[in-house]
């Protein structure tokens, strides 16, 4: 029943989601608008390119939802309103992100087209980026709550957010989060209007349509991840915990994805400059900072 | 719940993935087969066959990036059980895996110094 309940609100985040990338692409709000989109690639031919890795190119899109739903499958909306709560579930959640890599590899080397080769490439020089900022931070919120397990995550920031305990590795974070999802400023991978779409170039129909879903809920175990590490998950004043749930992790998402509106692309190579020189020194900063504090307050 | 449980219904998970995938491209099939013609299947590179292949070795031009990344993606191996035990450990957890980062974050400054950290 849970699990039934957590799929549902994940597949309503999941619209709300396409509603509101809808309008930071297009600049148009439409609450339908995402179902005719679905309508309309589910009634578009699929197109297979000539000389395709076959298995790469099928596996790619399933792989990259299976990895965006095992992400969400940790991530608590309430007390007990958990698909699985893992005892390693921090652990668990980059070991399922590090496949959305896997995914987007297999589906840029699967067509057999320049485009998309390019594109899976240039993902994986963001993800030597990225990736080291989503695994240091997360330590440090495991050494505050002294439990990988999501929802003792959650307890333990009951007296202070960690968003205020350690604001370095929120920022980290999140940047690092935007990076993972391939979304704007740090989208050259996707690279829409500059690789002909990258890795979704030579997908049409309802492979596309699959694409789609998985990056969306990727995005959305990410938003969740952020409210469950450094914004108190359920926590919060008269609303019940499922709503301060929904709510935070939708306002994560709306801004992440609305920040590419205001902000220029980032070449994958600039990106990696600053997260190495900048951006793990300042991580290394954060567990050594957290590691006081958490000896001289108890909190 | 015990773990065993818990895997098994992530396993369930990634089935019912699976089926919803496959449940979705017969929908679509029922709407419209894709037509076969000529010229359809070239990839996305402004209507013509690319000259050369496409799955030949690239030069990967964040090397230095790569290597560094493996000795820190290591070290985060043993960060994660040290985390969890740091409070109940206390100062000792602090001094010993302060030594570790030190000389790692050393690591870094020295391959900064060697130009490993610029494209190549």
């Amino acid at each position: 029943m849970t699990i039934l309940i957590v799929l549902l609100s994940l597949a309503a985040g999941a619209y709300f989601l396409a509603v509101i990338e809808r309008w930071a692409v297009h600049g148009h709000l439409s609450l339908s608008g995402p179902a005719w989109a679905a309508l309309a690639l589910l009634g578009r031919e699929s197109v297979l390119a000539r000389k395709p890795d076959r298995l790469f190119f099928e596996t790619g899109p399933v792989l990259l939802l299976v990895a965006g739903l095992m992400a969400a499958a940790v991530i608590p909306l309430a007390p007990g309103l958990i698909i699985t709560d893992l005892a390693t579930g921090a652990l668990f959640l980059n070991a399922a992100l590090a496949y959305v890599l896997v995914a987007l590899i297999m589906a840029g080397w699967g067509p057999n087209g320049a485009y998309s080769m390019i594109a899976g490439w240039r993902f994986l020089g963001q993800f030597i980026a990225y990736a080291m900022l989503i695994v240091m931070p997360i330590t440090a919120v495991a050494m505050r709550a002294e439990s990988l397990s999501t929802t003792v995550i959650v307890t333990s920031q009951a007296q202070l957010w960690n968003a205020l305990y350690q604001p370095i590795g929120f920022v980290l974070f999140v940047i690092a989060a935007i990076g993972l999802a391939w979304l704007p400023p740090l989208d050259l991978p996707d690279a829409t209007g500059e690789l002909a779409g990258g890795v979704e170039a030579e997908y049409t129909g309802v492979r596309l349509a699959v694409l789609r879903l998985g990056r969306l809920v990727v995005i959305l175990a990410l938003a969740g991840a952020t409210v469950t590490f450094y914004l108190g998950g359920w926590l919060g004043p008269w609303l019940p915990p499922a709503a301060w749930s929904a709510i935070k992790t939708l306002i994560v998402a709306a801004l992440m994805l609305s920040a590419g509106r205001y902000l220029p692309r980032i070449r994958e190579e600039r990106y990696l400059a600053l997260s190495w020189k900048l951006g793990v020194s300042l991580a290394l900063a954060n567990i050594f900072l957290v590691g006081v504090i958490a000896l001289v307050v108890p909190i | 719940m015990n773990e065993l449980a818990q895997y098994a219904i992530l396993f369930g998970l990634t089935v019912g993935v699976l089926g919803f995938v496959l449940s979705l491209h017969a929908l679509a099939r029922a709407i419209g087969r894709t037509r076969v013609e000529p010229g359809k299947d070239v990839p996305a590179t402004s209507g013509t066959l690319s000259r050369d292949p496409v799955w030949v070795r690239y030069h990967a031009r964040y090397g230095g990036y790569a290597l560094l990344f493996l000795a820190f993606d290591m070290e985060m191996a043993f960060m994660y059980p040290w985390s969890v035990v740091y409070r109940a450990e206390g100062l000792v957890a602090l001094l010993d895996m302060g030594v570790f980062l030190a000389v790692l974050f050393l690591g870094l400054l020295y391959g900064w110094s060697q130009g490993a950290l610029r494209r190549q």
